[in-house]
């Protein structure tokens, strides 16, 4: 399959930020200051959906930040979108945290009763990105149920597949098949170039 | 507890592509999805859209970040760079060809060790087993030649909790240069005013 070269969703105009990331991993701290502009708020955001906690949120915030900085150098265009290569970033240093800090019983129980996507007042505080946060809400409505809960609970909260199959009740193949079938709807939903 | 087998079977291993996208796999089963990532056809485009409707998923939460936040960033991302370069220039210093090692035991104790290229007019400045030095007082290197006694820079005090030596590189060597060693009060002198601990002549 041929991936279509498309600008990320809500590119504001300027510098696309692959062609920044691709100066960043020169070394140049004037385009990283841009970078941090444009993903701070993405990057702060998702960590605290996750963690749920500021200060910490902050500190994790912080090192994706800066793993951002060291590793630009490993971003490839040919591999996906530049943001996309951010969130991954931040969603696996948030998920890391997380997974090291609750026992896994804990976690369940309090991201059973969090599993809801975001919310109208928590989306509100986002100006930056206030309009991806309401077409991501459509698009989430149109799921099924139970694949919405499955990839809120995966995403959001950081719960493993396995650990998703259990606050569910259901088994670990229907768990990656409402996965699967929830983010294909998602992806044609949101018209994702890749 | 959940029991994964050893082996993804290439249907197990398609239907992963969500969860790894997700980052819902555990760390072993995501390194074994990705070898099977390396040898699938189909499965980078999958991963590739679903990883972007990930990144929407997080974009969706955005929220302004505390402002103090950018400051230290910005900061932490700056001493990285400083460190990289002198990472840099050190690792050029030793590997140059005219590199040469002076080494010798101080009169305080411990030993004071320079690797200096005479070509570049660049030193690096280590030790082991110098007395830490009471906090109004400081190590300061000195360059000692014909062009005359000249500062070098002021040797850190090591961080406690680390192993690491402590480096100090500096420039302007001249070729008849010694490295001389003294103590004098925190924040450096211009003149040496006390005798050197040690000097050293890398030839």
């Amino acid at each position: 399959m041929e991936s279509r070269q498309a600008p990320d969703p809500v590119s504001p105009p300027g510098p696309d930020l692959g062609e920044l990331l691709t100066l960043v991993a020169r070394g140049d701290q004037v385009a990283f200051e841009t970078v941090y502009d444009r993903v701070a708020p993405a990057v702060f955001g998702l960590v605290l959906r996750v963690l749920r906690d500021a200060a910490q949120s902050e500190e994790v915030a912080q090192e994706a930040l800066l793993e951002v900085w060291r590793t630009a150098g490993r971003f490839d265009p040919a591999r996906g979108q530049a943001l996309a290569w951010v969130m991954t970033i931040a969603h696996r240093r948030a998920v890391d945290r997380v997974r090291s800090e609750r026992a896994a019983a804990e976690r369940e129980a309090r991201a059973a009763s969090t599993a809801d996507p975001p919310r109208a007042d928590e989306v509100a505080e986002t100006v930056e990105s206030s309009l991806e946060a309401e077409r991501v809400r459509r698009c989430l409505d149109g799921l099924t149920g139970a694949q919405r809960e499955s990839i809120t609970l995966a995403y959001y909260s950081g719960l493993s597949y396995p650990q998703v199959a259990s606050a569910l009740g259901v088994a670990l193949g229907t768990v990656k098949t409402r996965i699967r079938d929830g983010l294909r709807r998602l992806r044609d939903c949101l018209g994702v170039m890749w | 507890m959940v029991r994964i087998p050893r082996l993804l079977s290439w249907r197990t291993g398609h239907a992963l592509a969500g969860p790894y996208a997700l980052d819902a796999l555990d760390p072993a089963e995501r390194a074994r999805y990705e070898r099977h990532l390396r040898r699938c056809s189909t499965c980078p485009a999958e991963v590739r859209g679903f990883a972007a409707v990930a990144a929407s998923l997080g974009l969706a939460a955005a929220a302004t970040p505390p402002p103090a936040l950018k400051g230290r960033v910005l900061a932490d991302v700056a001493a990285l760079d400083a460190a990289r370069s002198a990472d840099a220039e050190i690792a050029a210093l030793l590997s140059a060809a005219d590199a040469r090692v002076a080494s010798a035991a101080t009169s305080a104790g411990g030993t004071a060790t320079v690797v200096a290229s005479r070509r570049g007019g660049t030193m690096v400045f280590t030790s082991s087993g110098l007395p830490v030095l009471p906090p109004e007082s400081v190590y300061e290197l000195w360059f000692i030649g014909s062009a005359g006694v000249r500062p070098a820079g002021l040797v850190p005090t090591p961080d406690p909790d680390s192993a690491a030596a402590v480096l100090v590189l500096a420039s302007g060597l001249s070729r008849d240069d010694a490295v001389g060693v003294t103590v004098e009060p925190a924040g450096g002198t211009s003149a040496p005013t006390t005798t050197p601990i040690v000097v050293l002549t890398p030839r």
